[in-house]
């Protein structure tokens, strides 16, 4: 569960780290360093970040952590994807700018009629 | 095999236990999201449906399910039967990379007649001629040139103001085609000119060598003159008279206009569209304000200006729109080669919004002193004592040692946006590119820092806003109405 | 139309591939038909002889040329036909002479079963049968031949008998146009088609049909599984060895549901395919069984095919209609629609005596057990 704590020119926000881990909050919060300072602590079950506002700007906290909840699910999603389409995706690219037919692979299934019809291997 | 005809059951062969196939989302708008797999194939859901999809809550042999199959955005096995298919289609949108370097820029002379307050090229007054590239150095870069693997090459002018220095154009165009015997390439010739100091007898040459001709043309009077100083009167009128006998002489399609936007360029998209179109314009390239004027400003004030030109960007690009389905064709260029990305299988080579970067791979510049350069803006960079992006020079350094050397080698590991902070889980990263000439450019630093850049600001705005023009389905005629009345790579 | 035809054989020993002609005076090495027997002259000597007239039985012994006679109605069977004579007294036509659109016949089987086969398959080997007949028929065709098919059956189940007769026609026809009905599934083997295309020549495209993007659809409608992923491979590789290609789609019921769909598909996967093909039902073979999954009345498609069709023509690819009728189609798509019926099996309905644009109008399969209620005739002129 995720805990926020407002303060005068920052939000606090501890995330345990069952939830999400460091990978996920590094690309998150990455994008909230064009306009603020962000801090991140990770400690051994849970991670602390701060998000400090520049220039003495209020902050809108509600938006802010509306838009926090919401983007720690698309950037989990998306780490998910990549780490379970890593070896495919891997495979994809090698077989694209491969020259010879090292990656070539078998086509599937059964291709004879009731007859019989084989393709010789060459 | 019995013939006895069985049920479609028979030939299903998923559950709801599906694999994931690599796939980028972008939100569009309070709706809507774009998925978009690893060919750059979109799909356009609900919001919330990527992590539906990874939560395997998508229900077997639903619609959503069936397109998501056929698509490639999941499979029934861990290595789907298709892979291959797939392989296929990348190497085919990737293959651009195959032409190498394709755009060869020739910086013939840095004099020029105008005094331009936007260009970065320190303009030397048209009576210097210390300033012109020299024939030997002319000789090198063009077989340079066609040593590029491609089958055809572009040979591009440019200046100051190429025109100044016609003699050592017609120099280079003779010389390439006569070292071009050997290779039988086909080369594009352009020439890069203000067209204030034309003549009949510059036209008939480029009409005898079947040259394009583009021009800097900025709109309406009030706005074009504001930009471009004439040190001899108005620019604006010289312009459109030049423009007049070049599309006499050579055909009205071998003209085209490239704008600068500047400040006052963006109160006025309706206008410059419009006197593009009075003009005989049939497309216009509503390009930014080029960040290496003001590249030391503050990172607020870049992120005001940017927001003011997409401003201007979606003005004008709604405005095109609504002349077309008024029936006038009219296209956007920017526009155009976003929608290749979006809507075409092939492969889309803009150096400006590729991945890998533009930079060396399609494009080189010959300067007029023989330093060669990554961009036409590395060039921009070195007038101004950076020299990151210079590569070596024509005669002291081998073909070798400039394209695949030392100094093109420092900043290769930026070339792919596959791989830089911000890009490389990004929904729109297939329609996007790298710049780490910008990026250096503009924040000291070839990667870049994805949410104070003016490049990825721009990119991921216009990008969304066309993705969600798409989504309406409205424009679809028109879309593709431009995407194929311009020529394209259709390698597969 | 009568192609096939069944009398009494003598002197026959192996299939005999000829020339019909009913010209006495010109009959070496054709095959002459004669109303009586009796009237032959045994001077230059013709492949075999035919004789029409009903229960006539000849003095066979003086005859040592190979004949068929007690034949029926010979009428279909014209002069400049090719035919083939089979030792058990069966005739079969394998071209004629004054239709537009002739095929070589190379096999029954097929590896696919599809619910709306036209020309269902047997199980039996008959390959070495056809391809012996064709290789002799290729050299009787005629030189200014504008366009021939080779159809089955699945063809590639010749295996690299396909490739060679492939070279034959290039031998024997050099300018003649030859198009290749297959399923495409062998291709997904990437050493066949290296095999074929060492033997293929740009006078030749394949035709191959597609029928859902969706695998366990297309699968289903051809019944055989991994179809769908096979015959992409194949497409694929064919691509990669420059075949020219062209994708069918019959529509059907089945093929319907997805067809905007497969368009976005084909032009997604299959950018590289030359033509594409829309084909109104043909109501025969394994389609009347089959009635309940695939009978649709074509105006009750118009919106999907006139969405996929348009969706392909603004990425400019090229696109034909085939086998509807002008009146079942909306006006605008009417330029894709090309008089496609084979001539042989092609005729009119009573209504369309009085239909104002029939004849630019492809008319109905003659073979179709049923055709749609709506089709009308346009009595006005103002199309």
């Amino acid at each position: 569960m995720l805990t926020f704590t407002e303060k005068k020119n920052s939000l606090l926000i501890d995330i345990p780290l069952s939830d999400y881990s460091i990978d996920v909050i590094y690309k998150c919060f990455y994008w909230y360093t064009g306009d603020y300072d962000v801090e991140v602590s990770k400690e051994s079950n849970h991670t602390a970040i701060e998000i400090i506002t520049r220039s003495n700007e209020k902050i809108d906290f509600d938006y802010l952590k509306s838009k926090i909840k919401s983007d720690l699910i698309d950037f989990k999603t998306r780490d998910i994807i990549s780490k379970e389409t890593k070896n495919v995706r891997d495979l994809i690219i090698a077989k694209a700018f491969s020259d010879s037919d090292e990656f070539n692979s078998e086509p599937p299934g059964e291709i004879s009629d009731p007859v019989g019809f084989k393709i010789k291997n060459k | 095999m019995s013939r006895k005809f069985k049920e479609s059951s028979y030939y299903q062969k998923g559950n709801t236990n599906y694999y994931l196939l690599p796939f980028k989302f972008h939100k569009i708008n309070d709706l809507t999201e774009v998925l978009v797999n690893e060919v750059g194939e979109y799909l356009f859901v609900d919001n919330g449906t990527a992590n539906r999809i990874i939560n395997r809550e998508i229900e077997f042999e639903s619609n959503l399910y069936k397109d998501l199959i056929s698509n490639f955005f999941i499979s029934e096995k861990p290595i789907p039967d298709l892979i291959d298919i797939i392989s296929n289609k990348y190497r085919s949108k990737k293959s651009f990379i195959n032409e190498f370097t394709s755009l060869h820029i020739f910086v013939v002379s840095l004099r020029c007649d105008h005094t331009c307050h936007y260009c970065q090229v320190s303009r030397v007054s048209e009576d210097q001629n210390k300033y012109d590239m020299s024939k030997s150095d002319i000789d090198i870069a063009i077989s340079h040139m066609l040593r590029s693997k491609s089958d055809h090459v572009t040979m591009e002018f440019q200046g100051g103001e190429p025109l100044l220095a016609f003699d050592k154009i017609k120099y280079g165009v003779d010389k390439a085609k006569e070292l071009n015997k050997k290779y039988n390439k086909e080369i594009t010739f352009v020439i890069c000119t203000n067209l204030v100091s034309v003549t009949k007898e510059i036209l008939n040459f480029c009409k005898e060598h079947n040259i394009l001709i583009s021009t800097s043309y900025d709109g309406p009077q009030y706005i074009h003159d504001k930009n471009r100083l004439y040190t001899k009167g108005s620019s604006h009128k010289k312009v459109l008279k030049g423009i007049d006998l070049s599309r006499k002489i050579l055909g009205h399609d071998r003209v085209s206009a490239l704008m600068t936007t500047t400040n006052l360029t963006l109160d006025y998209p309706l206008e410059i569209i419009d006197d593009y179109y009075k003009n005989g314009f049939r497309n216009i390239f509503l390009r930014p304000i080029s960040p290496y004027g003001f590249a030391l400003k503050s990172p607020k004030k870049n992120k005001y200006v940017t927001e003011k030109f997409l401003e201007f960007y979606k003005k004008g690009l709604m405005h095109i729109i609504d002349m077309n389905k008024k029936g006038i064709y009219f296209s956007e260029d920017y526009a155009t080669i976003i929608l290749k990305k979006i809507l075409t299988p092939f492969p889309v080579g803009y150096v400006d919004l590729q991945s890998p970067a533009g930079a060396i791979n399609s494009v080189i510049v010959y300067n007029y002193d023989g330093y060669v350069y990554a961009t036409d803006e590395s060039r921009m960079l070195a007038e101004t004592g950076d020299y990151s992006f210079r590569l070596g020079h024509l005669k002291k350094n081998s073909y070798d040692e400039i394209f695949f050397g030392k100094n093109a080698s420092k900043f290769a590991y930026s070339f792919a946006n596959e791989s830089l902070p911000g890009c490389s889980e990004c929904g729109l990263q297939a329609y996007c590119g790298a710049d780490p000439v910008f990026h250096h450019a503009s924040q000291g630093d070839v990667i870049g820092h994805r949410p104070s850049s003016g490049y990825c600001q721009k990119n991921m705005e216009i990008i969304r806003f066309i993705l969600e023009l798409i989504s309406k389905e409205e424009y679809d005629t028109i879309f593709r109405s431009w995407v194929y009345k311009t020529s394209f790579s259709e390698k597969n | 139309m009568k192609l096939s035809f069944k009398g009494q054989a003598n002197n026959f020993f192996q299939p005999i591939v000829g020339k019909v002609t009913r010209d006495i005076d010109n009959a070496k090495n054709k095959i002459l038909i004669l109303d009586d027997l009796t009237e032959f002259k045994s001077l230059d000597n013709p492949l075999a002889l035919l004789s029409a007239k009903e229960n006539k039985i000849p003095n066979t012994n003086e005859i040592q040329i190979p004949t068929i006679f007690n034949l029926v109605d010979l009428n279909d069977l014209k002069n400049d036909d090719i035919a083939v004579l089979n030792p058990n007294g069966n005739i079969r036509t394998l071209f004629q002479a004054e239709s537009l659109h002739n095929s070589l016949f190379v096999t029954d089987r097929c590896n696919s079963n599809c619910l709306m086969c036209s020309q269902p398959p047997k199980n039996r080997e008959d390959i070495p049968y056809f391809y012996s007949i064709n290789s002799k028929l290729v050299k009787l065709l005629p030189k200014e031949l504008e366009a021939i098919g080779i159809t089955g059956g699945e063809p590639t189940l010749m295996g690299e008998k396909l490739g060679m007769l492939i070279s034959q026609i290039k031998d024997e026809l050099p300018d003649t146009d030859l198009q290749i009905l297959t399923n495409g599934r062998a291709f997904a083997w990437q050493n066949y088609t290296k095999l074929i295309s060492s033997y293929y020549n740009d006078n030749v495209i394949f035709a191959v049909p597609l029928y859902s993007d969706y695998y366990s659809h297309h699968d289903y409608i051809v019944q055989a599984e991994d179809a769908f992923n096979q015959t992409l491979l194949g497409l694929h590789n064919m691509a990669r060895y420059n075949f020219k290609i062209e994708i069918r789609i019959v529509l059907h019921k089945q093929s319907i549901e997805r067809l905007y769909e497969l368009s976005k598909f084909i032009y997604q996967t299959l950018p590289f395919v030359d033509h594409i093909a829309f084909m109104g039902l043909e109501y025969t073979g394994y389609t009347p069984f089959n009635h309940d999954l695939l009978w649709i009345d074509p105006v009750e498609y118009q919106a999907e095919l006139q969405k996929s069709v348009t969706y392909l023509k603004q990425n400019l690819m090229n696109v034909s209609i085939y086998n509807l009728q002008l009146c079942l189609l909306p006006s605008d798509l009417w330029k894709y629609s090309k008089k496609s019926i084979s001539d042989w099996k092609q005729s009119y309905l009573d209504e369309c005596n009085k239909c104002t644009i029939r004849d630019d109008c492809g008319g109905v399969f003659e073979t179709s057990k049923i055709y749609s209620k709506n089709i009308k005739a346009f009595e006005s002129s103002i199309y």
